[in-house]
């Protein structure tokens, strides 16, 4: 018996099991992330806003998230919330990948809850009398926001926005606990069916290492190519 | 997996040196008093935990037990995952794998097999108002299973069109199919019958389909080579099927009586080869 059999991860029907996960890990990690930064934004700038209710609801998406492991959140998301749903509705959505879909809303909301934290970081991050000045030009609170601190705020907030890119990447692999066939999942099948454990995973290992690694490449060029504008 | 290097850089080592290094397993399990199995501890009547004394118990457990008595050791149980079952053997990290392991040629390049402990076929499952009446009908369908067993590979056997989702343990993917994330649920008829019972007045809703997807030899998983142990544990279950004690044990977990419901035993503890 080889100690390491290549041809299982290079070619063949395994090959072809392990390509098709990451190739849906990587869906996962894309559609996620376009979800999830927009609700991030919008949680920020509720955390920032000067109406109390407001801030009330941003701290509370916030604290309830991040405070229960993604795991609950996968298993809520795919065995509970769809449930609540009109029949017809939840016929619909069961005919089709329910369980892609939960996943996706469990890692936006979940990841959303911490890159909201890093914008408002970033938007405190910018001195006052930025707002002050644009408050002072007529500008309302909305507009004050998006002509003068944002862009200034969000050139700070890409890198650790970045590095909750990376967060949400690995954090794909949590999927597999509701049969969605990504990475981890694959990687699984193929043990199960070859018990090639060891090379099995380590393809699994080495693809989470080379889109990190690639994540993390991304981050250190844009800290290089837009460093943060002495205020 | 460090130690299946570990393991085959020993082995690999022993060879070139020429050395017949056998460790024999029987006589370690002797040196410290216990027998360790893996079971799953999830898989009712086979292995599961009584809610009242919070221990595991079931058929698989009472062999086990008549096991380890025979060799004179105290029996311990370790609950381990469908799907870590053989690599956990392999590891060294249980003497045994007591745990709905299906006896298939595949796996016996792997491990070896104690006698045949139950014989059981693989159902499926579907709601009535699916339509589904047979088999076949479910290509194209969502199918629901557990992870790492025989389960998966049989149902696309079976119907390669089927689009089969798997979950870590029976209980979560009959839960999706109850909630109709899927048309069917596969698995060993036992644990199927066992669910089925526990729907209560909703049973009428569903159907088992009569076609046997496979019929599936259960065994107990011994490390591959080490005949010593393989030799006690057959021994035991021969002696179980003489003395009628196996009938007993069977009659106990699967018989009339329980959930199971089974009338009769079609099966005897006699042989370890499979078709």
């Amino acid at each position: 018996m080889p100690l390491f059999d290549y041809s299982l991860l290079l070619t063949g029907k395994y090959h072809d099991m392990l390509v098709a996960g990451l190739l849906l890990s990587l869906q996962l990690l894309a559609a996620s992330l376009v979800l999830a930064l927009p609700i991030a934004l919008v949680v920020a700038l509720l955390r920032l806003s000067p109406l109390a209710p407001l801030r009330w609801l941003g701290f509370a998406y916030v604290e309830t998230i991040r405070n229960i492991p993604l795991l609950a959140h996968m298993l809520f998301w795919y065995f509970g919330a769809p449930e609540l749903l009109p029949e017809g509705i939840k016929q619909w959505l069961y005919a089709g990948h329910i369980e892609a879909y939960s996943a996706i809303i469990a890692l936006s909301l979940y990841t959303a809850a911490f890159m909201a934290e890093d914008i408002r970081s970033g938007i405190r991050a910018i001195p006052t009398v930025q707002f002050e000045a644009g408050r002072a030009l007529g500008f309302g609170f909305l507009s004050t926001m998006r002509r003068v601190v944002l862009p200034q705020a969000l050139r700070v907030t890409v890198p650790p926005l970045i590095s909750q890119t990376l967060s949400l990447w690995k954090n794909t692999s949590i999927a597999t606990v509701i049969g969605v066939a990504e990475l981890m999942y694959q990687a699984g099948q193929v043990e199960s069916a070859t018990f090639r454990s060891f090379e099995s995973f380590a393809f699994a290992s080495a693809a989470y290492l080379t889109v990190s690694l690639a994540i993390t490449g991304l981050a250190t060029w844009y800290h290089h190519r837009f460093p943060v504008r002495t205020i | 997996m460090r130690h299946t290097l570990l393991a085959a850089a020993l082995a690999a080592s022993a060879l070139l040196t020429g050395i017949a290094a056998h460790a024999d397993q029987l006589a370690d399990i002797k040196k410290k008093g216990e027998l360790v199995v893996g079971v799953l501890g999830t898989d009712e009547p086979a292995t599961f935990i009584d809610p009242k004394t919070r221990q595991i118990v079931g058929y698989e457990v009472d062999l086990v037990n008549a096991i380890a008595k025979k060799i004179g050791v105290k029996p311990v149980l370790k609950q381990i995952a469908v799907a870590a079952r053989i690599p956990e053997l392999q590891q060294g990290h249980v003497d045994l794998v007591a745990a709905g392991l299906t006896h298939n040629k595949e796996r016996e390049a792997q491990i070896d097999f104690s006698l045949t402990t139950f014989v059981t076929g693989q159902k499926a499952i579907v709601k009535k108002d699916s339509g589904i009446t047979d088999v076949p009908l479910l290509a194209g369908k969502k199918v629901l299973t557990i992870r790492g067993g025989t389960q998966e590979p049989n149902i696309r056997k079976a119907v390669p069109t089927a689009e089969v989702v798997t979950f870590d343990t029976s209980q979560q993917a009959f839960q999706a199919l109850q909630q109709g994330k899927g048309v069917g649920y596969v698995d060993d008829e036992a644990a199927l019958l066992r669910s089925y019972a526990k729907l209560g007045p909703q049973k009428t809703q569903y159907v088992v389909l009569k076609q046997n997807l496979s019929t599936e030899a259960l065994a107990i998983g011994i490390k591959k080579g080490e005949s010593g142990l393989k030799a006690v544990v057959d021994d035991t279950l021969r002696e179980l099927e003489k003395s009628g004690e196996a009938q007993k044990i069977f009659v106990k977990w699967y018989g009339p009586n329980t959930a199971s419901g089974f009338q009769t035993r079609d099966f005897k503890l006699e042989s370890d080869k499979i078709d």
